[in-house]
């Protein structure tokens, strides 16, 4: 039973692992915290699968634990960023021919949303993953309104970021 | 915003770099142990429940037979079921509280659940600390209205001599004084480095959270 559920754990995890690798990246700056983070996560995950009944789908009942255990649980490490090359995402611009500008306009974005607090991060993450505001509601535990709204503001925050 | 949705667009695509971990990779991840600040809060709690109780539990026996001589056995008795009492109702609520932090929570309430089960232990050892004071005050403005008597056995129990009374219940009281802000000053100072460490992030976050519902 136990290898049962560990199996079907595992194999899930696996194919919806970007997930968890996209709210490392926004969370944390390098990559050893990343792993740290990754293996909380699956943890957490792994100790609460049991109570998970399989009536939401796996991917979104992953958005809240791996979002909880960022926020939440996860204590950050104090090490510095030694590297500039883990502060962006780099984008495989398949589009050609081939815009220098528009990775330059999403590495800037990308640094923006990297500089919010943990709370606007949460919101552009489910933002960025096409979540309704129902869901994000529901994920962080505010109001559909109050999520709408504060959305507005961090894109208004954002823009400031952008051109200060 | 036309950015954040261009980048919304290739956030979708998933046309951007990140780790691929196999099967075994994360089946290795399933063996360690976490690391979360809820594991820390619940070891920390405990070692203040076992701490206090222990500290409760540790009377001196030469101290004992000295309230005993100069009249205190019975306020003492009743002030140790008061106390016990008290230890239970936190010990339940601690447990209680402990049960209800689901990672399944909202963000919200999970935060909100971890911070009343931390205030619980807080309430604990402010309960301790409350009552520890009171009891010296108490048993000091006991020991100031029957200095004679408190002299007569600190000779007999503890063989003091060579010293005026009046020398040594200056000195007496000096140092129980000294000794109670002395404890109470640790004490915060522990709180402030430990909790600070551990809930600062936590609570900022709560704050955030507070704020857009507000």
């Amino acid at each position: 039973m136990n290898k049962e559920l560990e199996h079907s754990f595992v194999t899930q995890l696996e194919e919806n692992q970007n997930i968890v690798h996209k709210i490392c990246r926004l969370y944390t700056n390098d990559s050893e915290s990343h792993n740290d983070l990754f293996q909380e996560i699956t943890i957490q995950l792994w100790r609460a699968y049991p109570k998970f009944r399989g009536d939401s789908k796996f991917s979104t009942w992953m958005y809240r634990v791996a979002l909880n255990t960022a926020i939440t649980l996860y204590r950050k490490s104090k090490r510095k960023i030694k590297t500039q090359d883990y502060e962006g995402i780099s984008f495989k611009i398949s589009s050609v021919p081939y815009d220098d500008t528009i990775e330059q306009q999403l590495k800037l974005m990308y640094s923006a949303v990297k500089k919010l607090n943990d709370i606007d991060k949460a919101l552009v993450f489910l933002y960025l993953e096409d979540k309704s505001y129902r869901e994000i509601s529901e994920t962080l535990g505010i109001s559909e309104v109050n999520a709408r709204v504060k959305m507005n503001r961090i894109k208004e925050k954002l823009r400031t970021i952008l051109n200060p | 915003m036309d950015e954040l949705e261009l980048l919304k667009k290739k956030w979708q695509s998933g046309e951007h770099e990140l780790p691929k971990l196999t099967y075994d990779d994360i089946y290795k991840m399933l063996l360690k142990k976490s690391s979360s600040i809820v594991k820390w809060i619940f070891f920390i709690s405990i070692a203040e429940i076992i701490f206090w109780t222990v500290l409760a539990l540790f009377v001196p026996e030469s101290s004992r037979k000295f309230t005993d001589d100069i009249g205190l056995h019975n306020v003492l008795i009743g002030v140790n079921i008061v106390n016990y009492a008290v230890f239970a109702i936190f010990i339940v609520l601690f447990y209680r509280n402990y049960r209800r932090i689901s990672i399944t929570d909202t963000v919200r309430e999970l935060m909100h659940n971890i911070i009343v089960t931390r205030k619980t232990v807080k309430y604990f050892v402010i309960y301790n600390i409350a009552a520890s004071a009171l009891l010296i005050i108490g048993i000091n403005v006991y020991y100031y209205l029957n200095q004679d008597i408190v002299f007569q056995y600190m000779i007999a129990d503890f063989g003091v001599t060579n010293i005026s009374q009046e020398k040594f219940m200056n000195m007496f009281f000096f140092i129980q004084i000294a000794f109670g802000v002395g404890m109470i000053l640790l004490i915060m100072l522990f709180y402030r480095v430990v909790y600070g460490i551990l809930l600062k992030r936590l609570s900022n976050n709560y704050k955030e959270l507070e704020k857009i519902e507000m």
